[in-house]
């Protein structure tokens, strides 16, 4: 293996970032002054706590963008194991519901921390370095994408439990669309579709109203004040927004009508107050910046850091399409929170920290 | 070493496919968000303003009511409304203490609504101004006030039932709720954005969108007729101690009705109390009619050419009617041999059953029908009542005698003062009204009023004859204590028993009444008055009718400044003799002084008359009172007991004490209300009775 030169980082991805930082400082402390005021007792409350993160996950995207991406395969088995850890220590004293009903956190005195963000980009990390193994024969199911998938599985039945069933999926997702990536043959595929079809089946018809519940979003106004409520009050938001917006922090929404404003919900602000301008702006940052990541995946030097790239963009392109559909009535409502916008410590932490890494792969890409 | 089985060319390839996934995802959500912020924006922004929003309704004044000459009869303040929007109210248990002794309801009440998961919550509607100040003075968050309309009655009970009353929210009764829609203005409502909570959003515009004033109506009513109405039925109700009293009065040209009224009435203020009196009798309850409803018979009569005044007649007292006997009214002695203007002037019922059998059952019912009877009128007031008659199949020999002269026959009052009024104004029978015009708040006027013939009933002559008629009722007739001094008058008494629940008459209880017009060369005035089920005084028209008729049409004709007639078509005042009347039942008396313009006034309780004054053979002017001292036996003997004085005035009770050796120790001015010692108390000669005189009804 020859030495490779040192190379500039992604400009335009780390542009990218920080204008979606910039904006997401903005929309959080908008859409959460009045409520923080009034349940803190100090507007900048949700601001100062996402300032306080971004700060942390920037340095941390930093230091990620110095360190080799390929000394992260070591590393990747124990970030995982530790990730699983963390998850379990949930069900103990740690673990803590921050008054939301959902034990998603643990708590630490001086700070939260959610081990789902964690376990989301160590899984990442672990399929991608898994999967470009040189020993992994990928023709053989039960040897190679099975491996990730039972992990997957397991990490998916701790967060599911907390309750978090839309972290639960995306990571399942992800292990998905990584082992997808990989080249998982077609065939086994259609297998799996196949296999998994049963249990999908056997859900439906055990528990009906879960599956109704879920797509209840395609016609919000049959049941307007339960499963449709969120819809309905994310319409609310965008509808009055029109092309241009009722200017920065006149949101009417965020006055208790949408839940979550400053965190799921916090793209039904943006359409509101920047109207379809801010809101089709802020989806092109977001295009641009996994155009950018899967640039760095497809100029990668190798199938580790082609996969880890792929599969880092590919989580946070999920994340955004999926709460982007949500808000937009398109996709079910699922707790997904928009990347690097809504408030949330661990996940703007954990988002740049994969940015980092993926900063460092862009240092080793072919020009 | 194996070559890695998962390639960088192979991994390239999938990532571009996901990637060209991700744009078409991109664009697709692209096009959703201009689908929900262009496309529906309007639809969505119109959808989400109305839960942004919350508004407090603000009711319209409604409109006023006043009368022919403007003056108002029902007008609107506007009070204020405490309501509370449970979300902004800080310490809700502090808020019901203040609260609760302020607006009269109990603590736990208030706490319950202040709490309410309600966007904002009535607390009390309608307080008073004192209260409503004293309770902006707290200034408690959370607790709004809002402007409504709140009814007043500048003359108290005054055509009470007339006018009817207003509930909370609409009018209930009589022209209020007749007349609602067009009263009743457009709601307003103060319109504020809210948060999800109920709150109102600080520094957000409110919008105030002004409630919508009524329409205000003109009635055809004159407060002063109305007045002087109310106010001879208040003095008739204490003089004569009855059941009800009612009046109605119209303009016989066009159908407007002057007034109406009865008592006992209610308060509209205090509906609740009044629920007995709710209704206006004149137009909404009907009874047999009696010999008022004889001018029908004589107008169809007369119409025919089968009414020949100076054709005679005999009334032995009775006539039998296919096998059964028909009372003549004076007990059992008949008119003997008369003539037809006679029986018209003493009101002879078998002469006017033999007019009855003249004209026959269909002639004389189409013109029963013709005058308006056994159907509405169609005037502008709720649950006007139809009356009832006989079929035209049902109508044997007996039905037509009756009916003939006005018995077993069920009318309105109204009913018979149009078609009197028909009479009165050449032969058409009017269509009554009310509401003269309604006008909208900048004066403008929406709705006018026009006078409508509902059909010609009888020719111009008949009614000039009919009057004529009419006019010797007055003259010598039963009608006579009716007579106005330099007035001539037509008028026409009428005396029916109550038909019971049963279906029978009720024994000893009658609706004694008195119809008539004047002046009657030129009729400016129709009044219909009557009492039902005097307790004091005797009951017939020409004794209670005819004196209430008086008073009411004395103070009126001068109120609208009506000119005498011309004294030339005047008949001669003559004095007349007074009668004995000692040892003559009450009833004898009454019969005796039915056609002499003499009235009774009864002293003391028993059977037979057993004093008079002036004493028999005087010679008094028309309409004198002749006062009679009764007992239960024939004879004076004892002491005497001190009588009953009230609706006396207080010369009338001058007389009657002097009479009996008594001082009157007056006070006040009006009426006798009260009096000391006690009716019924023993009194010795030289005895001073204090008796206080006051207005009958208060203004």
């Amino acid at each position: 293996m020859k030495k490779e030169p040192r190379r500039e980082p992604d400009y335009a991805l780390i542009l990218v970032t920080f204008l979606l930082l910039g904006i997401g400082l903005i929309m959080v402390f908008s859409a959460s002054y009045i409520i923080a005021e009034e349940e803190q007792g100090d507007p900048y409350y949700f601001l100062r706590r996402q300032a306080i993160w971004v700060a942390l996950g920037l340095l941390a995207m930093y230091l990620m963008s110095r360190v080799n991406y390929r000394m992260l395969r070591r590393f990747s088995l124990f970030m995982l194991l530790l990730s699983f850890i963390l998850l379990a220590l949930i069900f103990t004293g740690l673990g803590t519901d921050m008054g939301t009903g959902a034990k998603r956190w643990l708590d630490f005195g001086a700070f939260t921390f959610q081990p789902t963000e964690f376990c989301k980009l160590s899984f990442v990390l672990f399929t991608a370095a898994f999967m470009s193994s040189r020993r992994l024969r990928i023709e053989n199911f039960w040897s190679s994408s099975f491996i990730p998938l039972l992990l997957a599985g397991i990490a998916f039945l701790f967060i599911v439990s907390q309750p978090d069933l839309g972290s639960a999926l995306i990571l399942l997702a992800g292990a998905v669309v990584i082992i997808l990536l990989a080249g998982m043959p077609f065939k086994q595929v259609v297998i799996l579709a196949l296999v998994s079809l049963p249990a999908l089946v056997a859900i439906t018809i055990k528990e009906p109203y879960r599956l109704k519940r879920l797509f209840s979003f395609l016609d919000p106004w049959a049941d307007p004040t339960e499963t449709g409520y969120h819809i309905i009050q994310s319409f609310y938001a965008l509808g009055p927004g029109h092309i241009f917006g009722v200017g920065l922090g006149r949101s009417r929404q965020k006055l208790y009508y949408l839940p979550f404003p400053h965190n799921d919900f916090i793209f039904a602000v943006i359409g509101e107050e920047l109207g379809f301008v801010g809101a089709t702006a802020v989806l092109l940052l977001f295009f641009v910046l996994i155009w950018r990541g899967l640039k760095i995946s497809l100029t990668a030097p190798d199938t580790f850091g082609s996969l880890l790239a792929a599969g880092i963009t590919a989580m946070l392109a999920l994340q955004v399409l999926i709460n982007i559909g949500m808000v937009t009535g398109s996709l079910p409502v699922t707790g997904i929170n928009l990347p690097l916008i809504s408030a949330g410590g661990s996940s703007v932490f954990f988002n740049l920290f994969g940015l980092g890494i993926l900063l460092n792969i862009s240092r080793h890409c072919r020009q | 070493m194996n070559e890695a089985s998962v390639t960088l060319s192979a991994v390239r390839r999938r990532v571009m496919a996901m990637f060209f996934v991700i744009i078409l995802a991109v664009l697709a959500l692209i096009g959703r968000l201009a689908w929900l912020q262009i496309v529906r924006s309007d639809e969505l922004y119109a959808a989400a303003w109305e839960q942004w929003n919350r508004s407090v309704p603000a009711r319209s004044p409604r409109g006023t009511i006043y009368d022919c000459e403007g003056r108002m009869l029902a007008g609107s303040t506007t009070v204020d409304t405490i309501a509370a929007i449970p979300a902004q109210v800080k310490d809700p248990n502090r808020t019901a203490e203040l609260l609760a002794p302020l607006l009269d309801l109990p603590e736990s009440e208030l706490l319950e609504r202040l709490t309410m998961d309600r966007s904002s919550i009535y607390l009390k509607r309608k307080v008073s101004p004192e209260i409503s100040r004293k309770i902006r003075k707290l200034d408690l968050p959370g607790i709004v006030f809002t402007p409504e309309g709140q009814r007043y009655y500048p003359n108290g009970t005054l055509a009470s039932q007339l006018l009817g009353f207003v509930g909370m929210d609409e009018g209930l009764a009589g022209l209020e709720r007749y007349y609602e829609k067009y009263l009743q203005g457009k709601e307003g409502y103060l319109l504020f954005p809210t948060d999800n909570l109920g709150r109102q959003i600080p520094h957000e515009v409110k919008r105030f969108v002004p409630p919508k004033e009524g329409m205000d109506l003109h009635l055809t009513i004159d407060e002063t007729i109305q007045y002087i109405v109310e106010r001879e039925l208040a003095r008739a109700m204490i003089e004569f101690q009855p059941k009800q009293a009612l009046a109605i009065a119209a303009d016989p040209h066009t159908g407007a009705i002057l007034a109406a009224a009865s008592k006992p009435d209610y308060d509209p203020l205090n509906y609740e109390a009044g629920s007995d009196y709710w209704s206006l009798p004149p137009v909404t309850s009907s009874y047999e009619p009696g010999s008022t409803f004889k001018l029908v018979t004589l107008c169809a009569a007369v119409e025919e050419g089968l009414y020949n005044e100076k054709e005679q007649f005999y009334c032995s007292g009775s006539v039998n009617v296919a096998g059964r006997k028909i009372n003549c009214w004076t007990a059992g002695r008949g008119h003997g041999s008369i003539t037809y203007l006679e029986a018209v002037e003493s009101s002879c019922n078998p002469a006017f059953i033999n007019l009855g059998e003249r004209l026959g059952k269909e002639k004389l019912f189409g013109y029963i029908r013709a005058f308006g009877y056994g159907q509405r009128s169609g005037i502008d007031y709720p649950g006007e009542s139809e009356g009832l008659i006989f079929d035209l199949e049902q109508v044997g020999p007996v039905e037509l005698a009756t009916s003939s002269f006005g018995q077993g026959i069920s009318a309105t009052p109204l009913q018979q003062l149009m078609a009197v009024s028909a009479i009165a104004n050449g032969g058409n029978l009017m269509k009554p009204y009310l509401v003269e015009k309604i006008c909208n708040i900048d004066g403008e006027m929406v709705y006018e009023r026009k006078p409508e013939i509902v059909r010609q009933v009888i020719s111009r002559s008949t009614a000039a004859k009919v009057t004529w008629l009419m006019e010797n009722v007055a003259i010598r007739g039963s009608a006579m204590n009716a007579a106005i001094e330099g007035y001539r008058i037509a008028a026409k008494t009428g005396t029916a028993q109550k038909v019971g629940p049963g279906g029978g008459y009720i024994p000893g209880e009658y609706i004694v009444s008195l119809i008539g017009f004047l002046p009657a060369e030129d009729p400016q005035i129709v009044l219909y008055v009557a009492v039902d089920g005097a307790t004091r005084g005797v009951q017939w028209g020409s004794q209670i009718g005819a004196p209430i008729f008086k008073r009411i049409m004395t103070d009126v004709l001068n109120y609208l400044q009506v000119p005498p007639s011309e004294s030339k078509a005047l008949p001669e005042a003559k004095p007349v003799k007074v009668p004995d009347l000692c040892g003559l039942t009450v009833d004898e008396a009454a019969a005796r002084l039915e056609t002499a313009g003499l009235m009774l006034r009864l002293v003391g309780e028993g059977q037979y008359i057993v004093n008079q004054t002036p004493k028999s053979g005087a010679s008094v002017p028309r309409q004198t009172q002749i006062v009679v001292y009764l007992s239960d036996s024939e004879n004076t003997s004892g002491g005497i007991s001190l009588p009953d004085l009230r609706g006396f005035t207080m010369k009338e009770a001058g007389e009657v004490l002097n009479w009996l050796g008594l001082y009157l120790q007056a006070e006040g001015s009006g009426v006798a209300v009260k009096q000391e010692p006690s009716p019924g108390t023993p009194v010795e000669p030289g005895e001073a009775v204090k008796v206080i005189f006051d207005a009958p009804l208060e203004r």
